[in-house]
């Protein structure tokens, strides 16, 4: 208890005195958030992976049932869950997974992962540290949306590589041009839905709140999409579903005005996000 | 001298409910200022208002002479900052917290932070969350400092340290201000307050009820009067005395608190065979109470 800090501190006066650009304290507020979540896109790429590599190698053992019961399924129903479109590998694991399970699972990771960074953090008091560093509200939650977008990419291509070599292993002939189409177009969601995060997190307080009007609103474009695949008299209404523009990139490739569309519409989300996020109070 | 913070009719309020009102301070480079108030006082939304965590409904105010809304980020690199209830990430240990804060404030290396981690005996290998309140309490402190920043802005700085750790705070404090740094520090802790303050705001339901020097507020302020005589007293004649109050007499014995000058007290009491007299300062403590119970009334 006898060591004195040195009055000429190894911190230099100029270091002091200057705010960092953005791009510096942007660059730390990014490496932390995705120091932070490095296990958590091992465990979520590494399960929904297996998951692809199971489905992919038991197809070959399976296709000639799935042809049989397919037959019997009502055609809206084949339409509404791509049904009809797997007599291929592609087609059973997009009905099988990317029709509805991989987009549900990672759009909560990039839900939880923009509420954990400001709302969360609001509620655990870490936003008074944070934001007493010379760190903007604007780069907290750019940052926290650039984390997001990383991570959720990192579990895609995670699921992407294991799901094509399960297939290959299997001996079929999947394609990596599909399954890749396949996990690159569920990122324009997760980028979509965390752009409904960051709008909800710049407007309210409460995590759990935000949580579940952003699932609310997966869940809910979900179903209004398949809805309006079942009854042609809800079909004029899917243009207001994220899902409308997802479509089935394994099985048809991306549609890349659907892709640009839905990333863009999350970019503005999260504009409008970092907007209110600005102008709102952070409580403790 | 240069004034590092100022408030203008500064408020806050949280809808209907009472937040902080027509807060007026003014703190010079340099110095320790204390901001004393019972919990719920308006001394974290004061703090939390400054460092624009919370937007001001009313007045305004200029740190380093800057608009603490407009210029909130060149502020926050030029000070360091302890909250209330310090928290953060507790999946992180201490180094990696400080090189998170480190990297944040664009600076090279961890500062002077191993030296105050020495200094506070704290534990960066550990991670935040397995640490207790007391220790958890050093890493704040340590972030606060750890760049050498103009300005300190410490909210209850003390909450759950030992008091050895105590001491070494203050010690480290009192070398801030040797070196020409100054510091914002709200307490409830009347001794921390008079130990390492020079001047003092006291804040009471949101409302500044005072800014004095410690010096002075203890000069404005009464003594305790203790006096035996050789035979009972008669207590009327020290009740006449101008600023003397709750007057008990006691056989030989007279008390009495006396504010102001004590020259007539000496006097009355020269007048008989003294065979003790007791003086006695009030603790700031004691002041502060006084203050309040009298503003209180009011």
């Amino acid at each position: 208890m006898s060591v004195a800090v040195p009055s000429a501190s190894a911190v230099s006066a100029r270091e002091r005195r200057r705010a960092p650009e953005w791009p510096v304290t942007l660059r730390a507020v990014v490496r932390r958030g995705l120091l932070d979540r490095r296990r958590s896109v091992l465990i979520w790429g590494l399960s929904i992976g297996i998951y692809g590599a199971f489905m992919a190698a038991i197809y070959p053992s399976i296709q000639t049932s799935i042809e049989k019961i397919a037959k019997s399924y009502p055609s809206g129903l084949k339409e509404a869950f791509g049904v009809q479109a797997m007599s291929t590998v592609e087609g059973y694991i997009h009905a099988e997974m990317f029709s509805l399970i991989v987009p549900l699972a990672i759009g909560y990771f990039a839900i939880r992962a923009i509420a954990g960074a400001t709302v969360s953090a609001e509620e655990h008091g870490h936003l008074d540290t944070i934001l007493a560093l010379p760190i903007s509200r604007a780069v907290l939650i750019v940052g926290s949306y650039l984390v997001a977008a990383t991570a959720t990419l990192s579990i895609l291509a995670l699921t992407g590589v294991m799901t094509f070599l399960g297939g290959r292993i299997a001996g079929t002939h999947i394609s990596l041009g599909l399954v890749a189409a396949g996990v690159m177009g569920v990122w324009p969601l997760a980028l979509f839905f965390a752009g409904v995060a960051a709008l909800t997190s710049g407007a309210l307080h409460n995590s759990r709140t935000v949580t579940g009007i952003a699932l609310g609103a997966l869940v809910a474009m979900y179903a209004l999409d398949l809805a309006g695949r079942l009854a042609h008299g809800l079909g004029p209404i899917r243009w207001i579903s994220a899902f409308r523009y997802y479509g089935a990139p394994m099985r048809d490739g991306i549609d890349p005005a659907s892709f640009i569309g839905l990333a863009g519409a999350g970019v503005l989300l999260l504009i409008a996000g970092t907007v209110l996020f600005k102008r709102r109070d952070v409580l403790h | 001298m240069a004034v590092v913070i100022e408030t203008d009719r500064l408020a806050r309020r949280y809808g209907t409910a009472r937040g902080i009102d027509d807060v007026s301070i003014s703190v010079d480079q340099g110095e320790v200022y204390g901001f004393l108030g019972p919990n719920g006082a308006g001394k974290t939304t004061t703090i939390r208002t400054l460092l624009d965590l919370l937007h001001p409904s009313g007045g305004s105010a200029r740190i380093f002479g800057l608009d603490s809304h407009r210029s909130s980020r060149q502020i926050r690199a030029r000070l360091g900052n302890l909250p209330g209830d310090f928290a953060c990430d507790p999946r992180l240990t201490g180094h990696e917290f400080l090189a998170f804060c480190a990297e944040a404030r664009g600076i090279r290396g961890p500062g002077s932070g191993s030296l105050l981690a020495q200094r506070f005996e704290a534990d960066l290998d550990r991670r935040i969350g397995e640490l207790s309140r007391g220790n958890r309490q050093k890493i704040g402190l340590i972030q606060a400092l750890f760049h050498d920043p103009e300005l300190l802005m410490l909210d209850e700085p003390t909450t759950g340290l030992d008091p050895l750790m105590q001491e070494e705070f203050l010690a480290v404090v009192g070398e801030y201000r040797e070196r020409g740094g100054t510091v914002f520090l709200s307490s409830h802790d009347l001794d921390e307050v008079e130990r390492v303050c020079d001047r003092v705001a006291i804040i009471r339901e949101g409302r500044l009820a005072a800014v004095e020097k410690v010096a002075d507020l203890r000069g404005r302020a009464y003594h305790h009067v203790s006096i035996e005589f050789d035979g009972p007293p008669d207590g009327a004649e020290f009740a006449r005395i101008a600023g003397v109050s709750e007057l008990e007499v006691d056989g030989p014995r007279v008390s009495f608190k006396a504010s102001g000058a004590l020259d007539p007290v000496v006097k009355a009491a020269a007048r008989h065979t003294v065979l003790d007299m007791e003086l006695t300062e009030p603790t700031l403590e004691e002041i502060f109470l006084t203050f309040y119970g009298r503003e209180g009334k009011s």
